[in-house]
């Protein structure tokens, strides 16, 4: 493998490897603006620039590929003071909004000002405003704050497919703004705030919610469709306030869908049930569990599995089945029409799958079928579901009753003789299997919200009151 | 076993020592300046730098306070909470603004913190109450402090 020298430091690298990805991976910081690892390179903030030897300029880190035996200086006198001087052309029109900005904390520019730039400012002219126009119901832009690295441009032409960001005029006036100031229409809008190394763009969703350095942050996967985006959940006080999207070259690189991206939404939705329903009227856990009993003992149930129940989810209740019933079928649901992981996919060209749920792929290795109909000879319908699944028409079914273990809605369980509440993704930790057949771990952010439950804590309750009926303390 | 300290005759002859006694507390009692004074009516003086209750300092009648949130991020009592949002005239300005006095510790950080001159404590230090108080935005909001 070739070699290089980075401050001191031997590197390897391999061929056509940049100097900022080569450094970074040799613990050494090289500054960036405009570079990032998802886009093209246009090397247009000069932030990155490092002394080569032998070379007379000093080269952009990010556009200037690693040779043999190179010899990098990232921290020399002239790469400092230019540093400097970029910080301090940045920052000549840049407003100190940090204490409104929701930026603020994990901002690109606040931290390489802080690290490299200098602390006073020697700029007493008047500086340069915009007026912004609305950007729709994603981005709320400040154009203000804006540095012109065009990462937002080169995301909507190169990720997302679709030209919607222009640079407008020339020089000091140049404006960032979307053709003809229309609103964003791409459904990857989230995206141009995580990349935006400035508050320019920001999210309406997380606008004044929480300052970032509040967060505490988890890793996880998104289940908003069968790709299963690595994400990061951010909560405090047990409530999530966002998603942003994690780097995963395998599956989603740096992107998330706007749909997976504000999904966290539901976990907090005031009409999701969090504490046991009997007959449509609140009830606690000895009853509802105790209901569950009468109803499922000496039944023939058929047992919906939502492919967003993840596969730890899944084995329990086929195992726990058959002991609690006389017969038990099973069958999975998630998306309208679409009853096997053979029929999964694509729905774009960037990341959405057909399937709106996140393990259909892993259910359906663990050998259950699409949900076709309703077994006649079933006196109970068992749903399972962690909240993302779409539950087929349960309303007409005669003389079986509805009994709904997961994440429902007042709506969705209007006719369910008794609701057991669980937990949706953010709540639990387990596997899921992509569309690719990748296995991918969820991870709790929170505790279940209300009084929910785990669902293996369900089944668990469950068969401890098998054989002690009548008794409805457990 | 006990063993029993000398003394001399004139110290158990102890009418000097009472003499002595009442000598300082006839002299404190007549002739020296008081210490204390008659609170309700009489009121002392503070120092520009005591940390009393915290007010909102406001510039012509908008309050200064953008919250940015960082008196709750210093605040080692945790007993400030501010809730933001956004309304014409001012882009983020803070909804709620609730100080829990009981637990405050005084210790003056978020004046230290505030960037925009905003949270102040003042100099009133008469904070008695019969039930537990949380300071809310309008109370604070009013020019009450002497800074
Ligand atoms: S809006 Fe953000 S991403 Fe776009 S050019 Fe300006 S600073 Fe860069
Ligand atoms: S004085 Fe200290 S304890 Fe009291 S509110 Fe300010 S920072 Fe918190
Ligand atoms: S990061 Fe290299 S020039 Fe902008």
């Amino acid at each position: 493998m070739p070699k290089c020298v980075i401050d001191g430091k031997e590197v390897e690298f391999s061929a056509g490897e940049n100097m900022v990805d080569v450094a970074k991976r040799a613990g050494i910081e090289i500054p960036v603006f405009c570079y990032h690892p998802g886009l093209t390179v246009v090397a247009q903030c000069r932030m990155c620039a490092v002394e080569v030897e032998k070379m007379p300029k000093l080269q952009t880190a990010c556009s200037t590929p690693v040779a043999d035996g190179m010899v990098i200086k990232t921290k020399s006198d002239k790469v400092k003071s230019h540093q400097k001087s970029v910080m301090e052309f940045l920052l000549v029109n840049h407003p100190l909004d940090c204490p409104i900005c929701d930026k603020s904390g994990e901002c690109d520019l606040q931290d390489t000002s802080y690290s490299y730039g200098d602390s006073n400012t020697r700029y007493t002219e008047e500086r340069r405003t915009y007026l912004d126009l609305d950007m729709g119901p994603v981005i709320k832009k400040s154009m203000n704050r804006c540095i012109h690295c065009t990462r937002c441009i080169r995301f909507g032409d190169e990720i997302a497919g679709i030209r919607e960001m222009v640079a407008i005029h020339r020089g000091n006036s140049t404006e960032i703004s979307t053709i003809d100031g229309k609103p964003l229409e791409t459904e990857y809008a989230g995206n141009y705030a995580d990349i935006c190394p400035t508050g320019s763009l920001t999210l309406k969703d997380f606008r004044f919610k929480k300052r970032v350095w509040f967060l505490k942050k988890t890793k996880t996967i998104c289940e908003g469709c069968s790709r299963g985006c690595s994400v990061e959940l951010h909560q405090d006080n047990n409530v999530i306030v966002r998603t942003i999207a994690r780097e995963n070259k395998e599956v989603n690189k740096y992107w998330i869908c706007d749909e997976g991206r504000f999904h966290f939404n539901s976990v907090h939705n005031q009409h999701r049930i969090v504490a046991p329903v009997v007959e449509g009227s609140h009830s606690d856990w000895a009853t509802a569990i105790h209901r569950l009993k009468t109803l499922s003992a000496n039944q023939t149930v058929h047992v919906l599995i939502g492919t967003d129940l993840t596969n730890e989810e899944v084995s329990a209740i086929k195992m726990a089945l058959p002991k609690a019933s006389k017969t038990s079928v099973f069958s999975h649901f998630g998306t309208p029409g679409l009853t096997s992981a053979a029929k999964d996919e694509a729905a774009d060209a960037l990341l959405k799958r057909k399937s709106k749920t996140s393990n259909l792929h892993g259910v359906e290795k663990l050998g259950i079928a699409g949900f076709e109909k309703f077994d006649q000879s079933a006196g109970l319908v068992l749903v399972f579901s962690g909240g993302r699944a779409v539950l087929p028409d349960v309303s007409n079914l005669g003389k079986a009753k509805v009994i709904g273990v997961g994440v429902f809605t007042d709506e969705e369980a209007k006719t369910f003789a008794a609701v057991l509440p669980a937990t949706t993704f953010a709540e639990k930790s387990g596997t899921i299997v992509n569309f690719m057949g990748i296995e991918q771990k969820l991870q709790a952010a929170i505790r279940p919200v209300g009084s929910s439950k785990q669902i293996s804590e369900i089944l668990m309750l469950w068969q401890n009151q098998q054989g002690s009926e009548g008794h409805s303390n457990g | 076993m006990l063993v029993k300290a000398k003394t001399s005759l004139t110290q158990r002859f102890y009418i000097f020592d009472i003499v002595k006694g009442l000598y300082i507390t006839m002299k404190n009692m007549l002739f020296a300046k008081k210490v204390t004074i008659q609170f309700p009516e009489e009121r002392r003086n503070y120092s520009n730098r005591y940390r009393g209750l915290h007010y909102i300092k406001a510039t012509n009648g908008v309050e200064n306070c953008t919250a940015c949130m960082l008196c709750p991020t210093v605040c080692p009592a945790e007993c400030i909470h501010i809730e933001a949002g956004e309304r014409p005239d001012k882009e983020k300005y803070p909804v709620k603004f609730e100080i829990d006095v009981l637990r405050c510790c005084f210790c003056g950080m978020c004046e230290e913190a505030c960037p925009k001159d905003a949270i102040k404590l003042s100099n009133i230090y008469e904070m008695t109450v019969t039930q537990r108080t949380i300071y809310e935005k309008d109370f604070l909001v009013e020019q009450r402090g002497s800074k």
